[in-house]
């Protein structure tokens, strides 16, 4: 069984919304973590303009856990193909000009703030806490209840989706919550 | 020449001189294209390693499979013969007035298609028959067909009046056939000395006394759907009188082109043939559905009583 763990934070009063959910499942589907008529009820059953529990959120998260020995770099793939479902085939293009916009997007968590709702203390925040383009490094800070190597992954697919970038790379293997972004 | 013009080249040029701000691009892309490698090659094992173990759940499950299939397959060989056991036997001793002679076959390794033969309790009798058919196939209806047994041997010491039988039949058996969503049609026969004395819910039975054919009176109900009297009917059965009693497997039987077998063809069949030996009216019955049928869909089963002539 997967050594990743899941944060322990109570999610009963929170809500994610549709369009996060279906990114998730459409992400596992297209990268066949779940196939099948399983896939398609998956997706079938979920309204992008809707609020969810958290929970359900948690079920996805939990689903590829228990499938892979190591679902780190899995959770961080599914991270990247929701940004890139968002990006390209959502309103992302529309918020992101290149892959540095992507990290000002996250300034005073309004990216994550559109996505989950429900008490503040739940809710956390995905703060952008510094960034210099000129070096080419950020750093970000994530309080929420999302699984962090699924944030990594969603830090590297927003990053990189605009593919103005030659490097890409986010490190939070010293802290979880905090993602050193380095760019160039 | 641009690091992209440079990059853009179909092999790499002896010499070329790229600017600082190109340099640094491309030491920032060659780490790119490093990191990604390492993140794919991450990716990929944490994948391969999911593929692996679930190749090996596989293996374990096609095993688990494979010996539940055996275990399945050996209870049902066992179920096969316990109802080859329950059928009748030695035929010729039973009535030595009468042919007999019966096709059987079962669509599974046990079917709900029964027969069975008894000797009379009273002394004008010759012979008793019983052709049923339960509803369904396998091993649900073999066991209704085990409980049906049970039940026309517990009954016939007591009467071997048609009716009485059916009638009692229907009564105890109605209460577990209604649990156990089955039923059955009936035929059930008397033979006696210059006439037969049957009842019929829902069986098929055929009478051929010379080119005159005669067709059970199938108006009664089957047996386990409700708690009513049967009609016993009586017909005159000769020396050289042919009787066909037998399921809805031959004749609801289709073609490829989606049509039945018919109940009129098989009485044509039997009919043309009525006359040869007992065996071989089976044999051309048999070889008429087989040229005819695309599939077998049903269990079958046909008897074949004739009088013998004095």
């Amino acid at each position: 069984m997967s050594h990743v763990k899941l944060p322990e934070a109570p999610t009963q009063q929170l809500l994610v919304h549709g369009s996060t959910l279906l990114g998730f499942a459409q992400a596992c589907k297209n990268l066949s973590i779940v196939a099948g008529s399983r896939a398609s009820s998956l997706i079938n059953a979920i309204d992008l303009h809707q609020l969810y529990p958290f929970e359900r959120l948690r079920e996805l998260e939990r689903l590829v856990i228990e499938s892979y020995i190591d679902s780190a770099p899995i959770l961080e793939r599914v991270g990247q193909e929701m940004m890139l479902l968002w990006y390209h085939e959502g309103p992302g293009k529309a918020f992101v000009r290149d892959g540095a916009d992507f990290l000002t997007f996250q300034s005073g968590s309004q990216g994550y703030a559109s996505v989950v709702h429900g008490p503040k203390e739940l809710v956390g925040s995905f703060d952008l806490l510094s960034l210099d383009r000129e070096r080419g490094k950020a750093l970000v800070k994530s309080t929420t209840p999302f699984q962090k190597d699924l944030e990594r992954g969603v830090l590297l697919g927003g990053i990189s989706a605009p593919k103005d970038l030659d490097y890409i790379d986010v490190d939070n293997s010293a802290d979880p919550q905090l993602f050193h972004v380095t760019f160039h | 020449m641009t690091l992209d013009e440079w990059l853009a080249l179909p092999d790499a040029p002896e010499q070329v001189e790229l600017s600082p701000s190109d340099m640094r691009r491309l030491f920032w892309k060659y780490r790119g294209l490093l990191k990604t490698r390492e993140r794919e090659h991450a990716y990929w094992s944490a994948t391969n390693d999911n593929l692996f173990r679930a190749y090996e759940k596989l293996d374990h499950q096609e095993q688990q499979l494979a010996e539940a299939f055996s275990r399945l397959e050996e209870e049902l060989a066992v179920a096969k013969q316990i109802q080859s056991a329950l059928m009748p036997s030695g035929l010729d001793e039973l009535a030595p007035q009468l042919e007999l002679a019966v096709w059987h076959q079962q669509l599974n390794a046990v079917g709900g298609d029964y027969f069975d033969f008894f000797a009379p309790t009273h002394a004008d009798a010759q012979l008793l028959c019983a052709v049923c058919d339960i509803s369904g196939h396998g091993v649900s209806a073999a066991l209704v067909m085990a409980y049906l047994k049970a039940l026309f041997t517990q009954s016939l010491p007591h009467s071997d009046e048609p009716r009485a039988v059916t009638e009692w039949l229907n009564q105890v058996a109605l209460p577990f056939l209604k649990q156990a969503k089955k039923y059955a049609t009936i035929n059930f026969v008397r033979i006696r000395e210059q006439e037969l004395d049957y009842v019929c819910g829902g069986g098929f039975g055929l009478l051929i006394h010379g080119q005159e054919c005669t067709s059970f009176n199938r108006k009664d109900h089957f047996i386990g759907l409700r708690d009513r009297p049967f009609s016993q009917h009586t017909l005159p059965f000769v020396a050289g009188d042919l009787l066909a009693l037998y399921t809805d497997g031959i004749i609801e039987a289709q073609n490829s082109d989606g049509q039945d077998y018919s109940l009129a063809r098989l009485e044509r069949t039997l009919l043309a043939h009525a006359t040869l030996p007992l065996d071989q009216i089976l044999e051309r019955c048999k070889a008429d559905y087989h040229s005819f049928r695309s599939h077998d869909v049903d269990d079958i089963t046909l008897v074949l009583l004739r009088r013998r002539q004095r």
